[in-house]
């Protein structure tokens, strides 16, 4: 009663006899005479002593193996439901990080020697060779051949070129232009790789310069087209008379292109002036002038499109760093509590 | 006040004349990157369009329109479609190439004795003066044989491209020269 209302007894153990019981419970209720003691006995086994042994603190932590007092209230069971889910999915979570470790460790013990790591190794400098190539193409092609990623061939270099992974369609388009030799020769081996057969002049021609971005300049233009050409009659034999009508006449088209489209060019050509403007390239004659009035409006209906990149990706440059590393923070960073860790992330500090 | 106004957009909008000109030269002479530094400072919005440089530069009240243009002989023909308009040429020449300053000159001839090319007024950019071998403006107007045309206005310029100077300049007499016509 009152507020010592149940008030609980220490466990009496089992060697009490129960005479010396009975003065045990007399005791305590002349030690508090006021109060109406109300004895509750419970009779624990022997062989379930251990669990009640002198304190009930005790005996909570005995009941993780399983035992349960049975005076909880069903918000306390309800708790400790919770807690042993929340330690079940703990210890699974232990073992789960255990054993990624195990195979980090595994891999990071098998990589010193393995093929992998070569492979690793030589992907990595691939793409730091396309990094370099889309910034100046002539280092990155001398890089690449310099570590025997590339072999110093015009068909091998026309072939990365073509296949084109990760390059910078204007890098593309700079290196094929320039005038010295090798490039020319990797020029004429590039458009060896391209297929015209049954395509007509146009399609042909934008699907070349969907490849690589077509230069300004007019010389690279010049040499580009008449590779071209000679390609295109290779793929499509007596459909003009000579290469020099079709590098002529598709020097023509990119003229063309340039003054129905550039909004630099102000006065715009009609029909008639392009077929007067290609008078005698066909080996001193004219060319069929329906062949022309379509060439002249497939251009102004569709102008040839500027090629879409794989190279203008910044995560390109953002996972393949040159340098690697951690760099150190060397001043504190006032106001900034988002700096809360004195390393981070980036290249080795110079 | 009405007229000093109209007067004033007049000069500036109505004014404006429209020039052609070719800008020719060899290989590297310098050609694009003259065309962009005239452009410089200007907001490019657009992918530029495949083909040609082409380049408008509004200057003076003349709104100058540039083209590269060259290539082999075999395709002159159609550039003279292109000349017949053409009021001005601008032949660029890289000043420290000695080797093919011969070449350089045989170009400048062959275009000059186009027929459509008989009225263009020419300006000779004397470009990378900069480098330590570079010809003199003199110089090169001796090896281009300048002195031995007969009935053309000219001028050689030197320039260096990389710094911008010398384009300006460049684009003053051709303005001149245009504005007396």
């Amino acid at each position: 009663h009152g507020d010592h209302s149940r008030r609980r007894v220490a466990p009496i153990k089992r060697s009490t006899s129960g005479l010396s019981l009975l003065r045990c419970v007399r005791n305590y209720s002349t030690t508090l005479p006021r109060f109406e003691v109300q004895v509750e006995f419970l009779v624990v086994p022997w062989f379930l002593e251990s669990c009640f042994d002198e304190r009930r603190t005790k005996m909570v932590l005995k009941s993780e193996d399983g035992v349960v007092p049975d005076d909880l209230t069903p918000e306390e069971q309800k708790e400790l439901d919770n807690i042993r889910r929340r330690k079940q999915e703990l210890l699974d979570d232990i073992q789960r990080l255990k054993d990624e470790i195990a195979e980090v460790t595994c891999e990071i013990e098998n990589l010193g020697s393995t093929e992998e790591r070569k492979n690793m190794q030589r992907n990595k400098q691939v793409a730091m060779g396309r990094k370099k190539f889309n910034m100046d193409p002539k280092k990155g092609i001398h890089f690449l051949i310099e570590n025997d990623l590339l072999k110093n061939t015009s068909e091998d270099i026309a072939r990365f070129l073509y296949k084109g992974e990760g390059l910078n369609k204007t890098a593309i388009g700079d290196y094929l232009g320039e005038r010295d030799d090798l490039n020319i020769q990797v020029l004429h081996a590039f458009v060896e790789l391209h297929e015209f057969t049954d395509l007509n002049l146009v399609q042909a021609l934008r699907q070349f310069l969907w490849s690589f971005r077509l230069p300004g300049e007019a010389q690279k233009i010049d040499r580009m087209m008449e590779a071209f050409a000679q390609r295109y009659l290779q793929c499509n034999p007596g459909v003009f008379q000579s290469t020099d009508t079709c590098y002529i006449l598709s020097f023509a088209i990119i003229m063309l292109n340039t003054s129905l489209h550039n909004p630099n060019v102000k006065d715009k050509p009609a029909v008639e002036r392009f077929i007067s403007m290609n008078r005698g390239i066909n080996g001193g004659g004219d060319l069929p002038e329906e062949l022309l009035r379509n060439l002249y409006d497939s251009i102004k209906n569709e102008p040839f499109k500027n090629p879409e990149d794989d190279g203008n990706d910044l995560t390109h440059t953002f996972f393949n760093p040159d340098r690697e590393g951690w760099l150190l923070k060397l001043g504190e960073c006032e106001g900034m509590s988002l700096c809360s860790s004195r390393w981070s992330p980036g290249g080795d500090s110079e | 006040m009405g007229i000093l106004f109209s007067r004033l957009f007049y000069r500036l909008y109505i004014c404006k004349r429209d020039i052609r000109i070719l800008m020719v030269g060899l290989d590297a002479a310098g050609k694009t990157t003259i065309l962009y530094k005239l452009k410089l400072g200007e907001v490019v919005s657009t992918l530029p369009t495949i083909g040609f440089n082409v380049e408008r530069v509004d200057y003076k009240n003349i709104s100058f329109t540039v083209w590269d243009v060259g290539g082999q002989t075999k395709i002159r023909s159609l550039w003279k479609y292109y000349f017949q308009f053409t009021q001005a040429l601008i032949f660029v020449v890289d000043s420290s190439d000695h080797e093919r300053i011969e070449t350089a000159a045989e170009e400048l001839h062959m275009m000059l004795a186009e027929d459509e090319m008989r009225d263009a007024i020419l300006l000779v950019l004397a470009n990378k003066q900069d480098l330590p071998k570079a010809m003199s403006t003199q110089e090169l107007t001796d090896r281009l044989g300048l002195h031995k045309m007969r009935g053309r206005q000219w001028f050689v310029q030197g320039a260096c491209a990389v710094q911008g100077s010398g384009l300006y300049e460049g684009l003053d007499w051709l303005s001149d020269q245009l504005s007396k016509r």
